[in-house]
């Protein structure tokens, strides 16, 4: 069940990814509409972050492309907000919260400009609405880890961006954090924004999101929620890797050289 | 003493020169290497350090004699050739990333030395400050060197101060930078530059074996005292002026004493004290807390041995009976009682203890936390009544009244612990 739409937000047209060679994911090709809360479902190493990734431009697709509003990334990157998994910085780093979400901002700073006064306002309103303006001092590495969460979240709102691309924004949080990030991406998406998340629990993504990308190394789903679920989809998703898929990867895998580079 | 005076009064201008020349190339290098120290690719700094050898050597030969353009130009070629192959090699190979480091500076440095020992061999009299490369000498740079170096030094500076933004969110988060579409790659590569130039500036004042330590240690001693970057940048830098101008001093009094191994001797005993005194972070301060928090635990159990004895109907203890409680502490204990009789919580009459009012206060509370631990491991976490007791010995030292609130609104204000006993409030009779 793929539902194509017309003028979608996002466009992956037959979209390889591979790393050191073995594919990860094969022929993605889905569109997705505006303004929705969409969620990316699939196993461990079923290649959901790595199709955000792709999407951003962070991995190199062997094949296929990506067009967001109709455009090439580098033509809307300052429209697009990131927001990577909490585990893949190092939180030891001597900087305070609002350094962080700072960060935010330097997309539209762009090189060698120091934020301003205008720049720290706008991150401590991001602060604000994830509830932690009364850390904005706080050392990085004093944080729980739903606060580090809310952080990176609060970093991702000062892009002021119209498509959101989150990664496992829910992964080891707390439930109040849970709570309060998601009542904030309905709020988003009210208000027009386009927000895809990377999500691992089946339960909760079934209220969480209105449209739904089911992955496990290709496609299995792509469509809202009412017409996506169903058993045979969802075994299909969870039901283990596909055995002649893996046994191709491998066989991949043992050349010398990437076969599937154009 | 009085060549102490000769020295820091300034009034030689090639000292003056010589000191200026090094506060910069402490600042330069310091905060390069601090980011790299931060990023976690310390090892890298002291494999460019010995790369650069076989390039200075290269110079010399060309230039025939000991011309800083030549010297510099070799050294920041065979730096970047050594930062190059160590990337390509990542990239195309399999091998670790500590293996290549290995690989990077072993060749280059013994390559380096085999040009070294060809140019002594060839009797050129240019040749006999060109040992100084190894360990450094900062008294024996010319001035004409200086303005090099020193200019590079400043180069290095004003391009971190420009780009102190970029080069943060290179090592807190690259793939975000990617991601709001900054060239990361474009940034990695001037870092990697700096990293070059802040070795060649170092490489006849300091050495090229030594110079990796003016490189990361100024910013590790300082990572002790702080968590700001802007902060930490700052001691960093002092850390590294200060270690300079202590080498350059000591190669100053004593003649033929190469400057390298002395900036590394008071670097080192500058990492030493920060390591040990730091708050927070030092050796010294996490002794302390841990000896208070050792006290503290102490005077807990006294106060709760003595509240346990009146839940017993009894009105206190015989200090032998107390001691007999607890007879691998018994100096702490008694230690405890008596600071717990200064502070009036209880009262010592011929042996026998008693609680006053505000000790009994506290005696309640620790018994308390103890029993409402020991009933929430019980009921939430499904643990046998009788195997509650060692975690609850634990945290009743620990939790907070935050956290007390937490458990005995989840609990209920239980009036009993696992063991039928009473969880004693304030408001309680006895």
């Amino acid at each position: 069940m793929i539902q194509q739409v017309e003028n979608p937000i996002l466009e992956i047209h037959d979209l390889t990814v591979s790393y050191d060679q073995s594919p990860v994911l094969w022929n993605v090709d889905l569109s997705l509409p505006e303004g929705k809360l969409i969620g990316i479902l699939g196993p461990n190493g079923a290649g959901k972050s790595t199709l955000i990734k792709a999407i951003m431009g962070l991995v190199q697709a062997s094949g296929g492309y990506v067009k967001i509003f109709n455009k090439d990334l580098e033509q809307v990157r300052n429209r697009i907000s990131y927001v990577p998994q909490r585990e893949s910085v190092d939180w030891n780093f001597p900087a305070s919260v609002l350094d962080v979400v700072l960060m935010g901002t330097y997309g539209k700073l762009g090189l060698f400009k120091r934020p301003g006064k205008k720049e720290k306002e706008l991150a401590h309103n991001c602060l604000e609405k994830v509830g932690m303006n009364a850390f904005a001092s706080r050392q990085i590495s004093e944080l729980s880890g739903g606060q580090q969460q809310r952080v990176f979240i609060a970093r991702a709102l000062a892009q002021e961006a119209d498509l959101y691309l989150m990664d496992e924004p829910f992964a080891g949080v707390d439930m109040a954090t849970e709570t309060a990030i998601f009542q904030l991406l309905q709020e988003m998406s009210k208000e027009g924004k386009t927000i895809v998340v990377v999500h691992h629990d089946i339960h909760s993504a079934m209220s969480y999101f209105e449209w739904i990308i089911m992955l496990n190394l290709h496609l299995v789903a792509s469509g809202p929620k009412q017409e996506v679920v169903s058993e045979e989809l969802l075994r299909k998703t969870y039901g283990g890797k596909l055995n002649l898929l893996t046994k191709v990867t491998d066989l991949i895998r043992k050349k010398e050289f990437n076969p599937l580079k154009n | 003493m009085e060549d102490f005076l000769y020295f820091f009064s300034f009034q030689d201008s090639s000292i003056l020169f010589i000191v200026m020349g090094i506060t910069l190339l402490g600042i330069g290098s310091a905060y390069v290497g601090t980011f790299s120290f931060l990023d976690n690719k310390a090892l890298l700094g002291d494999a460019i350090s010995h790369a650069v050898l076989p390039g200075i050597c290269l110079g010399f030969i060309l230039a025939g004699e000991k011309n800083p353009f030549f010297i510099v130009g070799g050294a920041i070629f065979s730096g970047a050739l050594a930062t190059f192959l160590s990337s390509w090699l990542k990239e195309n190979t399999k091998l670790s990333e500590d293996s290549i480091i290995a690989v990077i500076l072993s060749v280059f440095f013994g390559f380096g030395i085999v040009l070294l020992t060809m140019i002594q061999k060839t009797g050129n009299p240019e040749m006999a400050g060109l040992n100084q490369f190894i360990f450094g000498n900062a008294i024996g740079i010319l001035e004409e060197d200086l303005w090099v170096y020193g200019s590079l030094s400043l180069l290095i500076i004003l391009t971190l101060s420009l780009l102190l933004k970029e080069f943060s969110l290179l090592v807190f988060n690259a793939e975000y930078g990617k991601a709001i579409g900054f060239p990361m790659k474009g940034i990695r590569v001037v870092f990697n530059i700096l990293m070059i130039l802040s070795v060649v500036i170092g490489i006849q004042a300091i050495g090229v074996v030594l110079m990796a330590a003016l490189l990361i240690t100024p910013g590790a001693a300082a990572r002790f005292w702080t968590d700001r970057l802007g902060t930490l940048l700052i001691l960093a830098a002092l850390f590294a002026i200060i270690s300079g101008i202590v080498g350059t001093y000591i190669s100053f009094i004593i003649p033929q004493m190469p400057t390298g191994p002395w900036v590394v001797v008071s670097l080192s005993t500058l990492a030493l004290i920060s390591f040990l005194f730091a708050p927070k972070k030092g050796v010294l301060f996490r002794f302390i807390s841990r000896q208070s928090y050792l006290k503290k635990t102490h005077k807990e159990h006294v106060l709760k041995s003595l509240y346990k004895a009146m839940e017993e109907q009894k009105s206190g203890l015989q200090i032998q009976e107390l001691l007999s409680m607890y007879p691998v502490h018994k100096t702490e204990t008694l230690k405890s009682i008596k600071t717990l009789n200064k502070t009036n919580q209880l009262t010592v009459k011929e042996g026998f203890i008693e609680l006053n009012e505000s000790g009994k206060k506290e005696a309640k509370r620790i018994v308390r936390l103890h029993r409402l631990w020991e009933l929430y491991l019980n009921e939430y976490m499904n643990i046998a009544p009788d195997h509650v007791h060692d975690s609850a010995e634990k945290l009743e030292h620990l939790i907070t009244p935050e956290l007390e609130e937490l458990l005995d609104n989840r609990l209920n204000y239980p009036k009993l612990d696992p063991h039928q006993e009473n969880i004693p409030r304030d408001h309680d009779d006895h």
